[in-house]
Parts: structure tokens; C-alpha cells; sequence
């Protein structure tokens, strides 16, 4: 057995299609129950195997033991037989798609769950009622059938809606990601051969140039100046070298592997392939996302504790009302029926649609905003989040290299990394910076793509490697005529950069036509360079590089390496035209020129620089109360550095090691609680424990987590999860995608970013931009607070549907109002005004304050629910009950005649009951007054409601302060509300199956007083709220 | 395994529960100490007494605005609704069946009409005055007893054989039963014509009227400006003797009021102006 099981287990963890090929596996009879079984314990123990870092060997083997490995030969590749069979076993290289539900599902998803099971509760009550009463009777009123039926017809409504809202953003996502086959070069049977890149096995040889995407993970066997981009792997934005030497112990780290989905910047390599399809390290991380399990939502938690506060509320006043009438003798099947309509009375059918609707306006806000929410409830995620666990390149960086600083004449000067560098604001007028310019645009292998004339410098396509590129395009900045200054001075003879050399050269004619001797062009690795010079040129001057030029050069090389920059050195030389007169030829393979004594001109340092809207994000997230976390598989010092520049790590706050450094102290004798900000890498982070890690999340209040892997993003979301945080992460690599399905929300990147990470996100920014999640907080804690009052809202007038049943059964008055009206208020005359409650501007400032504390902050606290159910509702019931009484006194019944009544009054056979004036009256007749009481009933609560919708508008403000006009569609909600009413009362009164009367005009005004009484009151509420913060009344009526 | 952990938080749901009903710490109870609890009661307990006085002050206002003899509107009542005796209801609507040569199955019909009759008795009219015929009687002033009005006099006697009082059977025994036929109270009701009569048109003996010549006299209207009905009015009646009824078979029989100022075809009251009863006389 035990056996058995780790063999699903293993199964499990390296294929997928493994159960269609493996006989063993066929013989599914073999007890179900025993596979459920193990399927949890075994999607458990997949996550396990996954969170621990990656165990692979093959790139510490020589190739020798490669081929005997995977049978395969480096210069005869695979055989085709054998690649079948290992496609026979392996399966497809392709990723398995992102397991999506089916949309059956999801769209059944919609309709369970949180308010939903509510009403189907309510549905199923009905019927049950519905039978009950007809068992008893059957010519009762098909009321209870109605209310059923619109129940399910509500939420099958819903479901519908916000799985069409939802459906319309995953196909916007869709659109993204384009599917382009991809093709490799392989050698199969001794020759080379382009096939599909999804047929690529384990064990074949791949060739691989500049340009093309990794199809596989590969052992690099042999590289000519190979570079990848890792960046959506790891987060490096740098190019990074591949080369057939074993230099680190573990496989990420590296140089002799390539991954796959990574581009290849330049060179060419040949490489086995060691793993493909979904057991590559990309397809092992987007599995982890897969099987992370994903956090409710904080607003489905919301709603749920609304939903058992409802219930609760619902179920309680019916079991008393029970007994009640249990005890004024009333036959237990009319109790239970009683029962049954009190929980019905409590359920707010119109509420699923209003919060489902002004969700989505929301998301529809946002999306305008360039957020797009891919499911509904994650718009208020957004605005209740208080750790934002962000990505560094491409989130908070433009991910690009950037010329940021140059350093010349002994002086460091600022270049501008903005997105569009144009206010280049340095002094360039020294000769100095002309010799510079000359070495930036002649030493330069990188060239703009063809047909791009009328694109802007910045947006143009540049062929070669990131670092060329940025000085490509900053000089192309200072001067428009980069391509005209190379054709000038003629490229003679060059030496690209390779890892040895450290530096790249090439050799110029000058374009002064009057100059005949050659320039000889340098750049590379800073000590390098200076090493090569003699002299350095200070104000467009050739002096001797003495010790105190080397002293200010390492002083300017620290400080800019240390601000996490990429420093390079520039130098020059002009060769004496009789030692190389213009015929001279240069040969690179023997340097038949000069290679030392050169003059130092420079240098020049790059980073991949932040957006320039992020560092203003930043500071907003923390005037909101929302602490930033940077994590990053980049280096600790290129993350701190830009940390700081964004302003995740502030200006005067200190790390440990700044402490230590600047106090002169060893790092241990520094006091932690002193530190504001930490860097921790992934190195130290696999060293700590659970504990330790939630200590550092907790003392400190700027991180930066560097070099992790996925796996430790995941135990960082964790981590903040654990300390009750809703956790929003950001990111755009496939690295990123389990932490962004962990997150309570993921935010992935629109442009920049994977399918993967855009799989996992509940959110997209179409812009990629950081300061994006700044709106969407902002929508997000507003909805927060609108959906409060729509709550409120809603509550309120339930209490006066419930309150005229009570009565009634209490009082034994004629029913005050129908299952029918009722709905007309729910889904009626409240839909609209509630909905536009969801477009109140907010009352204060909503980002200087913190973040909603998770279990403190609810969205139905008990303030509301006492003051909508105990006070607004019950001012409500007392209009609706003046409004009912006063048209039965006009026609002859007057109240204390109505008390017992009903006995009498629903008597079928009953057709001369006399009222208080001593007329008879017949049954039918009685039914008529019946129905005018309902319509009575029902317009004393719109008119009431109308005055609730506008207390609603703010719940600490004053109407006024808030204006009343700034909300138009509130208006529109009040006149959809009379509009339904009149048109229930005149236009449909005629229809004896709704129940409505035409009512005479002087009864819509009954409830006009109560109405200016609510307002009154709550004018007051609020006025005290203000005026007393944190007194008893603050504490008890604000809600 | 999972059923192990579900317990557990079972139990620690519990242990929450207990703790929120009585927290020792804090000395709260359903999240409130004690002090708070009547400071809230008490808050509560206010609002309600002002919410009370308000609607007190409402309803007096209303019973006050009313006129407290005639409703203000009778938007309902304008053809008042007729009804009979005896009368006994199947599923739909009245049904009188019964077997003449089965003493039991009648009994019940007339005892209905003699407990409906002692109403009519001289001794319950008593206090009540004889009227002239063929006019409203119109009262302004309240002459009667404790300040209130009159009312004329109506005995079952002038039911004359459908009284009771001659034939205790009210003829159900003989197969040509009684029905008594009761027109609604409704105020500030003017009939403009007086008869009630079956539409079936058998032959003029089929059924007789009594009081032989009209319904009602015109006094015996609930009459004008009257107010909340005299302590000892009662409606006038018309008793229909049905005479020859064909046996074993089921016939409708129809009583309308035919007044120009009285409906009797709307659809949904089927007792307004009218009463309408299925009679089986079994032999």
C-alpha cells in the first residue's frame, strides 16, 4: 500500500499524461476511495517537493556521464526511434495549460456561496411554506411560490451578470497572450533538423543564436558569447553570461544552464536537453502556482459574516415569534409557517444584485484606470490590502538599463532615467564630455532596427545587448545623428567584449577630414580600464594619471557601484599618424596596436532606473498605511539601491549593516529594534525559521528581500499572511506566479508580463504601472465603505417588511403588507437607489488612513446592524403602520377594531363583517382595503426609503458637507422610485394579481413627517459623532 | 484526518462562543460589560418611548381629523354586499342541500334562521320606534337613550310565514324552504328602487316575497347622516319562500338588488349587490 502510494506520488509530481501510457495505472477499479485519499495527502507532499529548492544535478556532471544519462550522444544526438520513445513517455515540451475551471463551473460558482445561499435557502423555504399551506389548503395564495420562484430567478440573474463581467476581463487578458510555434534546431540521427520545439526530448542537442527563446532547459555544452535574459526567472535584468562551466551549486545560479521560456540575447550555444515540458524549472514554478491553494477574499469573508449575521437575526426573532405563536394557540403548522415567512422576510432579496452591480461599476472604474480585475471581489481586495509585496523589475523598475550617472572631470554628474530621458541636464559643455560622447557612440555594437525613422528615440527597437543599448539610445538622445557621427568615422577594426578581455575595442578614422590619425575607442570593466591608462583627461586636458586621480577615480567607482550601478570605464587613444598612417592594417587576432597607456576619459554607470511615477506611489501606500515590501531575485545591492530610490527603504531610515557601518561597530553589536529597514537575501532567508521570519516582518518596517527564489516568495506572502495582512503581490514572471495566486490579491503586469503571472493574478494593470495600484486602492476602500451604506441601506427597510408580519400575528391585525409589495421594494423602487450609493464620493481622505484591520474593521459591525435594524428600521415600521391605519380609519376601520380581526377578516364565509361605523362589509371587499393597506404600506416605505438613501450618503458627515448634488445618481434613484411606485399604484393598481390599489393622493404624504424625522435624526447621529469622537455615542452609532 | 481538524474547531468555535458570552477578563458579556449593557438598554428604552409618543401623538391626530360618524370615503362599500341565511358554504360559495323526508339534514338550516331571527324578536326591538313607511327617516338630533339615534322597528313578524314563528320549519320540511335574504349596512346607502327579486322566471307562483309587497320600506335604510349605527338597529330582511322547486336536481338561484346607484356585476366580489346560492332539494 505504502508503495503504491508513492508511486501515484511520483507520478504525480513528474507527469501528467503518465496514467494514459502506464499500463499499471489503467486498472482505475483499483478502489476509488483509496486514490481520493491519497490525492489530498499527495497534492500536500507536491507542494512540499516544490517549496524546497530545486534538486538537480545535471549541471554538475560532466558530459559524459550527460549522455550515458540520457542516451544520447553530443555530436550524434538522439536517434529518431529513441526521441519517439522518450515522447512516447515524456509527453509533449509544452506547459500544461493554466488548469482554468470550466466555465459551467465557474459560472455555477457564481451562484453559490455568500449571499447566493442565502437566497437559495429563502427558495427552498418558500416551497416548503408553499406546500405546507397548500396540504392545508389548496386555494391558498400562490404568494409563497412567487417569492420561491423570484428568488431563484434573482440569483440565477446575478450569477449571470457577474459571470459576464468576469467572463469579458479573462477575455480581455486572453487577448494578451499571443501563441507563436516555436521551432528549434536539433541534431537528430547525426544531422541538424528544424522541428516543432514541443517535440524536443530529453537528451537531444539543441543549437541556440541571439534572438530565439530557450525551448527546453538546457546543459550548455558549448557557448560563443552567450547571454540570456533571465529576468522573468529570476528578476535580473542584466544579460547574463551562459557558458559550459559548473559555477555555482545551485542549478539557478549557474552559468552552465538555460532555462526555458529565457530569450538569448546574443552568441550561440549548443546545449542537452535536460528536462522539458511542465518538469522544467519554469513549468515546476507555474505548477507550484497551480497548486497553491488561493485565500478567500476578504470581502467573501465580508459577506459571510454578514450572511451569518442576517441568518442569525433571521432565525432568532423567527423562533421567538414560534413560541409566540405557539403560545396564543395558533396550530403548530401556521407557527412553522409563521416561522418560515419571518426568515423569508429577513432575506434581502435585492442585495446580491446591488453589491454584484457596484462591484462591477467598480471594476468597469478601475479598468478605465488601466486596472483590470479579472474577478469581481477582488475590487475591494485591492482597497483593503496593508502589504504590498512588489516585484522590482518591470513593476517598480522600467526594466530597461538606463545611463544614470556619469563621472568625468572628477565629478559625478546626474543623467535622467526617466521613461522619456529628456531633460538630460548635465553640463556638456567641458571637452572632456566631447571625448566621452566620441567613445560612447563609436564603441557601440548596437544598432537601431531597420524602418524605424519616425519612432522616437526611446521607443525604438535596438539590436544587441541591454548596456549597448542604453548608451545607444543616450546618445541618441544628446545627438539625433548617431548613425550619421558612426558613418563619419568609419570603423576600422574591433574587438567585441568578451568575458576574458573584460572590454570591448574598436579603432575609428576621426571626421575631421584634417586629422589623418586613427581613434582608437575603449570601453569595458572600470579596473580594467584604468589599468590600460596612463593619462586621464581632465577639462579636455591629457594629464598623467597620478595617485590622486586613481583615488578619486576608486572613490567615484565605489560610490556608484554601491548605488547599485553598473559601472563602466571609457578611454581613448589617438594613434601618432607616422606609426599608423591611413593604409595600416590592424589585426585584432595578433593587437598589432596599442593597448596600454591610454588616456581615461570616464565612466559611465546604468541601472535598470525606477518608473518615475513609482517613488510617488510609494510615499501614497504609506500615508494609506500600507507597508511596501520589495522582493526580488536580483542583488541585495541593486535592490536596496533602487529601494531607496523609490523611497520602499526612506531616506533617514538605516539598516543594520548602515548602522553598523556608520557607528564603526561589528553587525551583531547592533541594536535591531533600531533599524527601520532590512535587506535580507534569499541566502538568509532559507536560514530562518518561521518565527524568526515573522519577527523580521514585524520589526521592521521597510524589507527588501533579495535573490529569492519562488519558492521564498511564497514563503514571504505566507509570512505576512500569518500576521493577519491581506497581502497584494505584484509581479510579471513566471517566478512570480505562486506567490501571486497565494496573495489575497495578485496584481501582474498587462505588457510586461507572463501568461503565467497574468494566469495567476486576480488583477491586471494594463499599464504596468505601480502608481496604478494607488487608484485601485483608492476604488477599492471606497466600495469598502459604499458597500456599508448599501448594506445599511438595504437592512433598513427589511425591518419594516418584517415588522407588519410580527403584528400581525402578534396584534391579529389584516396584513399591513404582501409578499408581492415587498418584493416591489426590494427589487423594485431599492434596486436603483442602492446602486447609486455605490457611486458616493468618499467622506474624508479614505488614503491617509490605515488599512481596515482584518478582524476589527467589518463590513456589517454591530453599530450598523442595531442602528439600521433598532432604530432607522423600527422609525420606518411606525411610518409604515400610521400610513396603514390611517386608510383603514377613512374607510371605516379604525385601529382598535383592527386588533383581533383577523379571524374574522380572512373568513371566506364571513361576508357581513361589521367595522367601527357599524357597516358590512363582504369578503371581497375586505380584501380590496386589504390590498389599499399594501399599497399604503408600500409607499410609506418608498417615502421613507427616499429619506434613507439620502442619510445614507455619509455616515459621518453632514448631508450638506458632502453636498447633496454631487451625487446625480442618487436623484435618479429617488426618481426611479416614485416613478415605480405610481406606476404600481395608478398604472398596474387595476391588476388584482399584484395586489395594488390606486391610492387616493393625500396617502403619499402620510409618511413624509417620518421621513423628515429620519433625516432629522441622523443629521443629529452625525452631528454628535463629530462633535464627540470616541464618546459612548461615537462608540455605539457610528457605524 | 480532516474530520480530527474539523472537530477541533468545533470545539474552539465553542470555547469562542463562551468566551463572547462571558468574557472573565473584561468582565463582558455578548461583548459588553454590564455598566454598558444598561447604558445602551436604557438609550434604547428612551427611543422607544419617544417612537411610541410619536406615533401615539399620530394616531390620536388621525382619530381626531375623522368624523366620527360617517367614514370619510366608502371607496369600497358603494354597492353594499348581500347576504343569506342559512347559510352554508361548499367549495364554491353557498350550497343549501338537503332531503326533505331526512329530518336531520334541515335541522341545522332552520335552526340557523331562528338563532338569526331572535334578533328580530319584539323583545330586542323593543327600545326601537315604528316608522312611517316610504320615507328615509332622517335624524339630526340624538333623542334616543346614553345620547344616541332611534332606529325603526323591524320584527319577524312581518316575515309573516317565514317568521318562525308560524311554521317552525320555515317550510323546509314541505320542500318550499325560506330564505332570508340580508342586504348590508353600509352608510349613507339611498336606494333609488326597492326590490329584490330571482331571475328565474317559472311561473309568478314560484316564490313569494315577504313582507309580501316590497324589500324594505325606504325607513328601513340605514339612514342618512346616521352615524355609527343605532345600539338597537337592525337590518331590514326579506324572507323568499320558494314554492316549487323542482326536486332531486340543482338549481342557482340569484337575488340582486336592482338600484341605479348599485352594482352587482363585478367580477370579483360575487356578494356585492347580489347573492347567488346553489338549492338541491332532495325527496
Amino acid at each position: 500500500m505504502d508503495q503504491e502510494k508513492s508511486e501515484i506520488c511520483n507520478i504525480k509530481v513528474n507527469g501528467t499524461n503518465f496514467e494514459k501510457v502506464d499500463n499499471e495505472m489503467a486498472k482505475k477499479d483499483d478502489s476509488k476511495e483509496k486514490k481520493k485519499l491519497s490525492k489530498r495527502t499527495l497534492k500536500k507532499e507536491h507542494q512540499k517537493e516544490l517549496k524546497k529548492d530545486l534538486d538537480l544535478n545535471d549541471h554538475k556532471i560532466s558530459t559524459k556521464e550527460l549522455e550515458e544519462k540520457y542516451g544520447t550522444s553530443i555530436i550524434q544526438g538522439l536517434t529518431s526511434t529513441r526521441a519517439a520513445e522518450v515522447l512516447a513517455r515524456d509527453g509533449l515540451n509544452v506547459l500544461t495549460p493554466f488548469k482554468d475551471t470550466p466555465k459551467i463551473i465557474k459560472f455555477f460558482k457564481q451562484m453559490v456561496g455568500g449571499f447566493s445561499s442565502l437566497l437559495w435557502a429563502g427558495a427552498i423555504l418558500c416551497f416548503i411554506a408553499y406546500v405546507i399551506e397548500f396540504s392545508k389548503d389548496n386555494s391558498v395564495s400562490m404568494d409563497n411560490l412567487y417569492l420561491g420562484v423570484v428568488l431563484i430567478i434573482v440569483v440565477i440573474l446575478t450569477g449571470m451578470f457577474a459571470y459576464y463581467q468576469e467572463a469579458k476581463s479573462t477575455n480581455i487578458i486572453a487577448s494578451f497572450s499571443k501563441m507563436i510555434p516555436r521551432k528549434a534546431l536539433v541534431i537528430r540521427d547525426g544531422e541538424k533538423r528544424e522541428i516543432p520545439a514541443e517535440e524536443l526530448v530529453v537528451g537531444d542537442i539543441v543549437e541556440i543564436k541571439g534572438g530565439d527563446q530557450i525551448p527546453a532547459d538546457i546543459r550548455i555544452l558549448d557557448s560563443q558569447g552567450c547571454k540570456v535574459d533571465n529576468s522573468s526567472l529570476t528578476g535580473e535584468s542584466e544579460p547574463q553570461t551562459r557558458s559550459c562551466h559548473f559555477t555555482h551549486e545551485n542549478p539557478l545560479e549557474t552559468k552552465n544552464i538555460g532555462f526555458y521560456s529565457t530569450t538569448c540575447l546574443e552568441g550561440t550555444a549548443t546545449g542537452i536537453v535536460i528536462n522539458t515540458g511542465d518538469r522544467t524549472i519554469i513549468g515546476r514554478i507555474a505548477s507550484l502556482a497551480s497548486s497553491v491553494g488561493q485565500e478567500k477574499t476578504p470581502i467573501a469573508i465580508e459577506i459571510e459574516h454578514f450572511v451569518h449575521i442576517v441568518a442569525g437575526v433571521a432565525v432568532s426573532i423567527g423562533i421567538v415569534f414560534f413560541i409566540i405563536a405557539i403560545c396564543m394557540k395558533y396550530r403548530v403548522l401556521d407557527a412553522v409557517v409563521f416561522l418560515i415567512g419571518i426568515i423569508l422576510a429577513n432575506v434581502p432579496e435585492g442585495l446580491v444584485a446591488a453589491v454584484t452591480v457596484s462591484l462591477s461599476l467598480t471594476a468597469k472604474r478601475m479598468a478605465k484606470k488601466n486596472c483590470l480585475v479579472k474577478n469581481l471581489e477582488a475590487v475591494e481586495t485591492l482597497g483593503s490590502t496593508s502589504i504590498i509585496c512588489s516585484d522590482k523589475t518591470g513593476t517598480l523598475t522600467q526594466n530597461r538599463m538606463t545611463v544614470a550617472h556619469l563621472w568625468f572631470d572628477n565629478q559625478i554628474y546626474r543623467a535622467d532615467t526617466s521613461e522619456d530621458q529628456k531633460a538630460q541636464s548635465f553640463d556638456q559643455s567641458s571637452a572632456t564630455w566631447a571625448s566621452l560622447f566620441n567613445i560612447v557612440t563609436l564603441c557601440n555594437r548596437a544598432e537601431f532596427g531597420a524602418g524605424q525613422e519616425n519612432v522616437s528615440i526611446m521607443k525604438k527597437i535596438v539590436i544587441g545587448d541591454a548596456s549597448e543599448t542604453a548608451l545607444l539610445k543616450f546618445s541618441g538622445i544628446i545627438t539625433d545623428d548617431v548613425i550619421g557621427k558612426r558613418k563619419r568615422n568609419p570603423k576600422v577594426a574591433e574587438i567585441p567584449f568578451n568575458s576574458v578581455n573584460k572590454f570591448q575595442l574598436s579603432i575609428h578614422e576621426t571626421d575631421d577630414p584634417n586629422d589623418k590619425r586613427f581613434l582608437l575607442v575603449m570601453k569595458g570593466a572600470p579596473e580594467r580600464i584604468l589599468e590600460k591608462c596612463s593619462t586621464i583627461m581632465i577639462n579636455g586636458q591629457e594629464q598623467p594619471l597620478d595617485e590622486s586621480a586613481r583615488e578619486a577615480f576608486q572613490t567615484a567607482y565605489m560610490e556608484l557601484g554601491g548605488l547599485g550601478e553598473r559601472v563602466l570605464g571609457f578611454c581613448h587613444l589617438y594613434l601618432p599618424e607616422d606609426e599608423f598612417p591611413d593604409t595600416y592594417s590592424f589585426d585584432i587576432e595578433t593587437m598589432n596596436f596599442p593597448t596600454s597607456d591610454l588616456c581615461f576619459v570616464g565612466l559611465i554607470s546604468l541601472i535598470d532606473p525606477p518608473r518615475s511615477t513609482v517613488p510617488d506611489a510609494v510615499i501614497k501606500c504609506r500615508s494609506a498605511g500600507i507597508k511596501v515590501i520589495m522582493v526580488t531575485g536580483d542583488h541585495p545591492i541593486t535592490a536596496k539601491a533602487i529601494a531607496r530610490s523609490v523611497g520602499i527603504i526612506s531616506a533617514n531610515s538605516e539598516t543594520v549593516e548602515d548602522i553598523a557601518k556608520r557607528l564603526k561597530i561589528p553587525v551583531e553589536q547592533v541594536n535591531k529594534r533600531e533599524a527601520k529597514a532590512a535587506v535580507v537575501s534569499g541566502m538568509e532567508l532559507k536560514e530562518m525559521s518561521p518565527e524568526q521570519l515573522d519577527e523580521l516582518l514585524k520589526n521592521h518596517s521597510e524589507i527588501v528581500f533579495a535573490r529569492t527564489s519562488p519558492q521564498q516568495k511564497l514563503i514571504i506572502v505566507e509570512g505576512c499572511q500569518r500576521q493577519d495582512a491581506i497581502v497584494a503581490v505584484t509581479g510579471d514572471g513566471v517566478n512570480d506566479s505562486p506567490a501571486l495566486k497565494k496573495a489575497n490579491i495578485g496584481i501582474a503586469m498587462g505588457f510586461a508580463g507572463s501568461d503565467a503571472a497574468k494566469n495567476a493574478a486576480d488583477m491586471v494593470l494594463l499599464d504596468d504601472n505601480f502608481s496604478s495600484i494607488v487608484t485601485g486602492i483608492e476604488e477599492g476602500r471606497l466600495i469598502f465603505d459604499n458597500m456599508k451604506k448599501i448594506i445599511a441601506f438595504t437592512l433598513t427597510k427589511n425591518i419594516a417588511e418584517l415588522c407588519p408580519f410580527l403584528i400581525f400575528i402578534i396584534a391579529g391585525v389584516p396584513l399591513p403588507i404582501g409578499t408581492i409589495a415587498i418584493l416591489f421594494i426590494d427589487l423594485g423602487t431599492d434596486v436603483i437607489p442602492s446602486i447609486a450609493l455605490a457611486y458616493e464620493k468618499a467622506e474624508s481622505d479614505i488614503m491617509n488612513r490605515k488599512p481596515r484591520h482584518k478582524k476589527k474593521d467589518r463590513l456589517v459591525n454591530h453599530q450598523l446592524a442595531l442602528y439600521s435594524y433598532l432604530q432607522i428600521g423600527i422609525l420606518q415600521s411606525v411610518g409604515g403602520f400610521f400610513a396603514y391605519f390611517t386608510v383603514y380609519a377613512v374607510q371605516g376601520f379604525r385601529p382598535e377594531r383592527l386588533l383581533y380581526l383577523r379571524p374574522f377578516w380572512e373568513d371566506n364565509t364571513f361576508n357581513d363583517l361589521e367595522d367601527s361605523y357599524g357597516q358590512e362589509w363582504t369578503k371581497y371587499q375586505r380584501k380590496y382595503l386589504e390590498w389599499t393597506g399594501y399599497t399604503a404600506y408600500f409607499v410609506a416605505v418608498m417615502v421613507q426609503q427616499i429619506a434613507d438613501v439620502i442619510i445614507r450618503k455619509t455616515r459621518i458627515n453632514s448631508i450638506f458637507q458632502q453636498g447633496l448634488f454631487r451625487n446625480k445618481y442618487i436623484w435618479v434613484g429617488i426618481a426611479s422610485q416614485i416613478i415605480i411606485a405610481v406606476i404600481l399604484s395608478c398604472g398596474l393598481g387595476s391588476i388584482t394579481a399584484l395586489n395594488f390599489t390606486t391610492l387616493r393622493i393625500q396617502y403619499w404624504f402620510v409618511a413624509v413627517p417620518y421621513a423628515i424625522i429620519i433625516w432629522l435624526y441622523d443629521e443629529f447621529r452625525k452631528l454628535l459623532v463629530r462633535q464627540y469622537p470616541g464618546s459612548w455615542w461615537d462608540n455605539n452609532m457610528y457605524y | 484526518m480532516a474530520a480530527l481538524q474539523e472537530k477541533k474547531t468545533c470545539s474552539q468555535r465553542m470555547e469562542e462562543f463562551r468566551h463572547y458570552c462571558w468574557n472573565p477578563d473584561t468582565g463582558q458579556m455578548l461583548g459588553r460589560t454590564l455598566s454598558k449593557w444598561v447604558w445602551i438598554s436604557l438609550y434604547y428604552v428612551a427611543f422607544y418611548v419617544v417612537m411610541t409618543g410619536l406615533f401615539a401623538l399620530a394616531i390620536y391626530t388621525l382619530m381626531w381629523t375623522i368624523d366620527p360618524y360617517t367614514p370619510d370615503y366608502q371607496d369600497q362599500l358603494k354597492s353594499p354586499g348581500v347576504t343569506l341565511r342559512p347559510d352554508v358554504y361548499g367549495e364554491r360559495g353557498l350550497e343549501i342541500f338537503y332531503n326533505v323526508s331526512d329530518n336531520a339534514s334541515w335541522k341545522d338550516l332552520t335552526q340557523t334562521l331562528h338563532k338569526f331571527l331572535t334578533a328580530y324578536s319584539p323583545a330586542a326591538q323593543e327600545e326601537n320606534i315604528n316608522c312611517s313607511s316610504g320615507q328615509y327617516f332622517n335624524q339630526i338630533e340624538f333623542h334616543a337613550p346614553n345620547h344616541t339615534k332611534f332606529s325603526c322597528k323591524f320584527t319577524a313578524e312581518m316575515l309573516q310565514n317565514c317568521s318562525g314563528l308560524t311554521d317552525p320549519n320555515f317550510g323546509f320540511g314541505e320542500g318550499k324552504p325560506c330564505f332570508i335574504i340580508k342586504m348590508n349596512r353600509v352608510s349613507l346607502l339611498r336606494l333609488d328602487s326597492k326590490y329584490i327579486f330571482p331571475p328565474f322566471r317559472q311561473s309568478p307562483q314560484s316564490h313569494s316575497f315577504l313582507p309580501s309587497s316590497a324589500l324594505c320600506s325606504k325607513h328601513q335604510i340605514p339612514p342618512t347622516n346616521q352615524d355609527i349605527t343605532p345600539p338597537h338597529y337592525s337590518n331590514p330582511l326579506v324572507a323568499a319562500k320558494f314554492l316549487n322547486i323542482p326536486k332531486n336536481k340543482e338549481v342557482i338561484i340569484v337575488c340582486k338588488i336592482i338600484a341605479e346607484n348599485v352594482s352587482f356585476d363585478n367580477p370579483h366580489d360575487p356578494y356585492e349587490g347580489k347573492v347567488e346560492f346553489k338549492l338541491k332539494i332532495q325527496k
